[in-house]
C-alpha cells in the first residue's frame, strides 16, 4: 500500500480544502444530533436542496464563462407558475414542454442582450430580475397558482415521487450534475466556456466565438431555472408568485462556495454540489440544533466564511495571508 | 330688495356647494403590494367595487409596489390634490410616519388599513381598521385546544409552531397571541420549538421536514397562515406521519380544501373583501364625523372542519 507523502497530502488539501470543511460541519452537526445523519434527514436536505442546486450548475456555467445571473430567482417564478396554470388548461404533457419553451425564450434573450450586444451581465440580469418578476404577476393576474386535481395528476412525480428507493428530485439533480460535468470538463465547448472567461481577448485570437459561447450558458442556466420550477411546482403542486425571490443570491452563494471565481475561468460543476450540499446541510443542521431563529441568521453566515478561508487557507498552504 | 335678494342667492349657492362636496367624498388610497399576493390582489377589487357602489365616493387608488419611497410620493400626491381622506397600506409601519403626519397637518385624516404603522404615529392616524392579529392568534390557540381536548390528549400533546416572516408586525403578534393563549386554555399542552416559514410555503414545508426527523411525537402544528399550514400538510403526508392536528391562519382556498379533504383542522376566516370594506367604510364614517373607534376591527371568526360549511371558500 503507498503511503502517502507529505507534498501529496498538501496537494490533496488544496485541490479539496471545501470538501474537507464540508465533512468538518457534518461531523460537527451528528455530534451536536445524531439524527443528522439518518437517511430520512439526509434524504429530504437533499430534496429541497435540489431545487437550488438544479438553478446553481446552470449558473455556474455563466459564472465561469465571466459574467453574472441575477434573474434565476424570478425566472424560477416564472416557470412555476406558467406550469402551474398550463397544467389545469392544456394538461401536464404539453405544460411542460410549453413552459421550458418560454423560460429558455427568456435566457436566450438575456443571451443575447449579454453576448451579442455585450451589455453588463450583471445590469441586464438586475434588470430581468424586476422585469420577468412583473411578467410573473402580469400572467398570473397576482393570484397563487394551483393545481384543481392534486390527488390525480401524475405531474406530482418530479417533485414527490422516487424511484429505487430514491426521491426524484435528487435523481434529476444528480443526472444534471453529472450531464453538465461531463459537458463543462471534457467536451469542447466546456473548455471554450473557461478560455472566455478566463482570457477573453486571448479566446478571441484563439478563434473561439465569444458571443456564441456566453449565449449557450445563458441558454443552458434558463433550462436549469425551468428544471427547477418543474421540481418546485410538482413539489408543492400549487404556488406564491414569489417562490423563487432571493434564491438568486442564495444560488450564487453556492456557486462561490463551491471555488468559481466571480472573475470568470475557474470553478467546476462538482465544487458547486459541494456548495449547494453546505447551505443546505447548515440551515437543516441548525434547526435541528434547535437555535433560536436569529441566531441561525448569523451562525449561517459565520459558517460560510469559515468554509471559504478554509478552503483558501488549503490552497495557499497558509492560515495566514494578508492583503500584500 | 336686489341686493338682498342677490345675497340670498348667494348664500344659498354656498350652502348648496358645500353640501355637494360634503356628498362626494374624495378619498385616495395607497397600497402596499398589489399583485404580489392574492389576497393583496383581491383586496384592491373589493375596494374598488365598494367605492363604485357608493355613488358619493370618488377614489383615487395607487400602489406602492412595496417600496416605501414609492408610497411617501404618492402620498405626498395625495396631500397635492386635497383629497377628503387618505387610506394606506403601509409598506413599513416606520418609515411612512413623516409622509403620514404630513397629511394629517394638512388636514387631510389618514386612516390606517390592513397592518398598523408605529405607535410614535398613532396621533396623526384618525382610525386603523383591519384585523386584529393577536385575536387571531389567540383564536388558534383555541381551536388546537378545543381539538387536543376532543381528542382526549389534552394532558399530553405536543405543538410545533410555524411563524410568518421574522419582524412583520402579522407574524409577531399571531405568535404573541398564540403563545400566550394557548397555556391559559391548555396548559399541560407543550410547545416544543418555533421557527419561521417566512410565509412561504415551500420553506414551511422544509422546517416541518425538520421538525418531523428532530421528534418523534408531534400532535399539533400551527402555522401563521394556511399557505405555509398546507406546506407543513404536505411534509407530514410525504413522511406518512398522520394524526397531526393542522391548524393555521388567514384561511387560503389550499387550507379551505385540505379541511374539506379532512387533512387540515381549522383556521381564522379572514377576508380580504371585509378588510376593504371595512377600509373604506371607516373612511367614509370618519368624513361624516361619525364616532370611529381608534382600532376599528373587523372579525375574523374560527373555521374549523366542524362549521366550515357556514364560509364560502376564499377566492385567493
Amino acid at each position: 500500500m503507498a503511503t502517502l507523502t507529505k507534498q501529496q497530502i498538501g496537494s490533496v488539501l488544496a485541490k479539496q480544502g471545501i470538501l474537507i470543511a464540508f465533512v468538518i460541519f457534518m461531523i460537527a452537526f451528528t455530534i451536536a444530533n445524531p439524527k443528522f445523519l439518518t437517511m430520512d434527514n439526509v434524504f429530504s436536505v437533499v430534496r429541497s436542496s435540489a431545487i437550488l442546486g438544479v438553478m446553481a450548475l446552470g449558473v455556474t456555467f455563466v459564472v465561469i464563462s465571466g459574467n453574472l445571473d441575477l434573474s434565476v430567482g424570478s425566472m424560477m417564478s416564472f416557470s412555476t407558475i406558467v406550469v402551474l396554470d398550463l397544467h389545469d388548461k392544456i394538461g401536464p404533457f404539453m405544460a411542460i414542454p410549453a413552459m421550458f419553451a418560454m423560460t429558455l425564450c427568456l435566457g436566450a434573450f438575456i443571451g443575447f442582450l449579454v453576448g451579442y450586444l455585450r451589455l453588463n451581465s450583471l445590469i441586464v440580469t438586475l434588470g430581468m430580475l424586476s422585469a420577468i418578476h412583473g411578467l410573473t404577476l402580469t400572467y398570473s393576474g397576482g393570484q397563487n397558482m394551483d393545481i384543481a386535481d392534486k390527488e390525480g395528476t401524475w405531474f406530482s412525480v418530479f417533485g414527490q415521487g422516487t424511484a429505487l428507493g430514491i426521491p426524484v428530485p435528487i435523481l434529476i439533480f444528480i443526472a444534471l450534475a453529472a450531464l453538465l460535468g461531463l459537458t463543462l470538463a471534457k467536451t469542447p465547448f466546456g473548455r471554450k466556456v473557461y478560455a472566455v472567461g478566463g482570457n477573453g481577448t486571448a479566446a478571441t485570437f484563439s478563434g473561439i466565438p465569444r458571443a456564441r459561447t456566453v449565449f449557450f450558458c445563458y441558454l443552458i442556466s434558463a433550462a436549469c431555472v425551468a428544471t427547477a420550477g418543474l421540481i418546485q411546482a410538482s413539489r408543492s403542486l400549487g404556488s406564491q408568485n414569489t417562490v423563487g425571490q432571493g434564491l438568486e443570491l442564495e444560488v450564487l452563494a453556492a456557486v462561490i462556495l463551491g471555488g468559481a471565481s466571480l472573475l470568470g475561468g475557474s470553478g467546476t460543476v462538482f465544487k458547486t454540489v459541494i456548495g449547494v450540499l453546505i447551505l443546505g446541510f447548515i440551515q437543516n443542521g441548525l434547526l435541528l440544533m434547535g437555535l433560536q431563529f436569529y441566531i441561525q441568521f448569523v451562525v449561517t453566515w459565520v459558517i460560510i466564511i469559515l468554509a471559504v478561508w478554509l478552503d483558501i487557507a488549503a490552497k495557499r498552504g497558509k492560515l495566514w495571508s494578508a492583503i500584500a | 330688495m336686489n341686493i338682498r335678494y342677490t345675497l340670498a342667492a348667494t348664500t344659498a349657492l354656498v350652502a348648496f356647494a358645500g353640501a355637494a362636496s360634503a356628498d362626494t367624498m374624495k378619498i385616495g388610497i395607497t397600497q402596499n403590494n398589489v399583485g404580489v399576493d392574492s389576497y393583496q390582489t383581491t383586496y384592491e377589487k373589493a375596494f374598488i367595487a365598494a367605492a363604485e357602489a357608493n355613488a358619493d365616493v370618488e377614489t383615487v387608488v395607487l400602489d406602492a409596489g412595496g417600496d416605501v419611497a414609492r408610497q411617501i410620493a404618492q402620498m405626498e400626491d395625495l396631500i397635492q390634490q386635497e383629497v377628503d381622506a387618505i387610506i394606506i397600506w403601509p409598506t413599513n409601519g416606520e418609515a411612512v410616519i413623516p409622509a403620514v403626519r404630513k397629511a394629517s397637518q394638512a388636514g387631510i385624516p389618514v386612516i390606517v388599513t390592513n397592518s398598523n404603522i408605529a405607535e410614535q404615529g398613532f396621533d396623526f392616524v384618525k382610525s386603523f381598521s383591519g384585523p386584529d392579529n393577536i385575536t387571531q392568534g389567540a383564536r388558534s390557540a383555541e381551536i388546537m385546544c378545543d381539538k387536543f381536548k376532543e381528542m382526549g390528549i389534552e394532558n399530553e400533546a405536543k405543538v410545533v409552531h410555524i411563524t410568518g416572516q421574522p419582524g412583520y408586525t402579522t407574524a409577531i403578534e399571531r405568535a404573541q397571541g398564540f403563545n400566550d393563549r394557548l397555556p391559559e386554555v391548555c396548559p399541560n399542552v407543550e410547545q416544543i420549538d418555533q421557527q419561521p416559514g417566512d410565509w412561504n410555503r415551500e420553506k414551511s414545508q422544509q422546517v416541518m421536514e425538520a421538525f418531523l426527523v428532530k421528534y418523534d411525537d408531534i400532535d399539533g402544528v400551527y402555522a401563521g397562515d394556511d399557505n405555509m399550514g398546507v406546506g407543513a400538510l404536505n411534509a407530514a403526508k410525504a413522511a406518512g406521519r398522520d394524526g397531526i392536528i393542522f391548524v393555521g391562519a388567514t384561511n387560503f382556498a389550499v387550507g379551505y380544501e385540505a379541511m374539506a379533504a379532512g387533512d387540515y383542522w381549522g383556521s381564522i376566516y379572514q377576508s380580504p373583501v371585509d378588510d376593504a370594506e371595512a377600509a373604506l367604510k371607516t373612511a367614509i364614517d370618519v368624513l361624516n364625523g361619525e364616532e370611529v373607534p381608534f382600532l376599528n376591527y373587523f372579525d375574523t371568526p374560527k373555521i374549523t372542519q366542524d362549521n366550515m360549511g357556514e364560509f364560502t371558500k376564499p377566492v385567493f
